[in-house]
């Protein structure tokens, strides 16, 4: 069972992370939508310092008016399950 | 070989990681050499390029395609490359426009893209490809109807992307080798219609 | 580097050749051969945290295949794999 499901409106996660992550900066904070469930991957943040540790990973759609204020378009990211939290 | 006058420090940076790595055991010469083989043998647009012209064809292909992008490759004998990563093809439909970017590194799927093009790395289309593609498109030449809605999609190591494009007008009376001709890499990545 | 403002038009479009200069191939056959004997992990996230640790004012000024390279460097040494390092 993962923790969101297609259709589930996430928030990536604000907090600056101090090493590696795959979190695209511009993405952080902000509100997006579960697209589809990807898969079961190892998170790059912790393999880097060799802790292998698998999580489900989430398609997530944010519109470009919550991204920059501005713009008609979306933008969609892969995001591992702990890069994200439930958002109202 | 001795190093050639006026070579770049660079190239003999090189040179020497290579020569260490080979007397630590790290590398062979072969290894290098299979690498480089397949990069310039195999690795082409015209791999993707196939893949769009038979999905334009053939309505079950594209079906596959959607669904399974690595298995609808290696139906036609393409391979997703060493890491193995999730290829997802999206479908250019008259009012939605897809675009690949990859704004942490620029991975892309090499096999069936051939080389990555100089300006899908620089630093320019990685920052604005997220923030305002219709500008960045319309550099490419390409201008969308308002209408039409654009989908970027931020590509990463394990998920890479293809972009079915919109078919030709009169594709069903040209055979998938007429088609593939049509289809360019910057199609393939969304930076063109085709 | 999403979203970062300031860069300008995209470079106009190249010959599409992979490289520009053997060197650039011969770093882009190294690194894959590491990934390979997996010397460097298999999603590279090493090899990308390495380049991200590269300083920024150094990282704007290189190239491409010049940050992978730097990068190699950078995981061989610290990982105490070159003799001599």
């Amino acid at each position: 069972m993962t923790r969101f499901a297609a259709g589930a409106r996430v928030r990536a996660r604000a907090a600056d992370p101090d090493g590696h992550t795959r979190l695209p900066r511009y993405a952080r904070g902000h509100i997006g939508e579960v697209v589809e469930v990807r898969a079961t991957w190892q998170l790059p943040d912790e393999a880097v310092r060799g802790v292998f540790r698998a999580e489900p990973v989430y398609v997530v759609r944010f519109a470009a008016a919550e991204l920059w204020g501005s713009g008609s378009h979306s933008v969609t990211i892969d995001m591992w399950e702990s890069y994200l939290e439930e958002a109202p | 070989m001795s190093g050639e006058h006026g070579e770049l420090p660079v190239a003999a940076r090189v040179r020497r990681l290579e020569e260490r790595l080979i007397a630590a055991g790290l590398a062979t010469d072969a290894e290098l050499d299979e690498v480089l083989d397949r990069v310039f043998t195999s690795a082409s647009p015209v791999n993707g390029a196939r893949m769009v012209a038979r999905a334009w064809k053939n309505p079950a292909y594209r079906d596959r395609l959607l669904a399974d992008g690595n298995a609808a490759a290696a139906e036609l004998g393409f391979g997703a490359g060493a890491h193995g990563y999730l290829l997802k093809a999206v479908e250019n439909t008259p009012t939605v426009h897809n675009m690949i970017v990859c704004t942490l590194c620029s991975c892309y799927p090499t096999a069936l893209l051939g080389p990555s093009p100089g300006w899908y790395k620089s630093f320019a289309y990685r920052s604005r490809a997220v923030r305002e593609p219709r500008a960045v498109l319309a550099e490419f030449g390409l201008e969308l109807p308002d209408s039409t809605q654009i989908r970027v999609w931020d590509a990463n190591s394990e998920t890479r992307y293809l972009v079915l494009p919109l078919p030709a007008e009169r594709a069903d009376e040209m055979d998938e080798n007429e088609l593939a001709s049509l289809v360019t890499r910057n199609g393939l990545i969304g930076t063109a219609s085709r | 580097m999403g979203g970062q403002t300031g860069f300008g038009p995209v470079p106009a479009e190249d010959d599409g050749a992979f490289f520009h200069a053997d060197w650039e191939a011969r770093v882009y056959a190294i690194v894959r051969v590491l990934q390979r004997r997996g010397v460097i992990n298999a999603a590279f996230d090493d090899l990308r945290d390495a380049i991200e640790r590269i300083p920024p004012a150094e990282y704007l000024a290189m190239s491409y295949y010049e940050r992978w390279l730097r990068a190699a460097e950078m995981l061989l040494a610290e990982r105490k794999l070159l003799p001599g390092d």
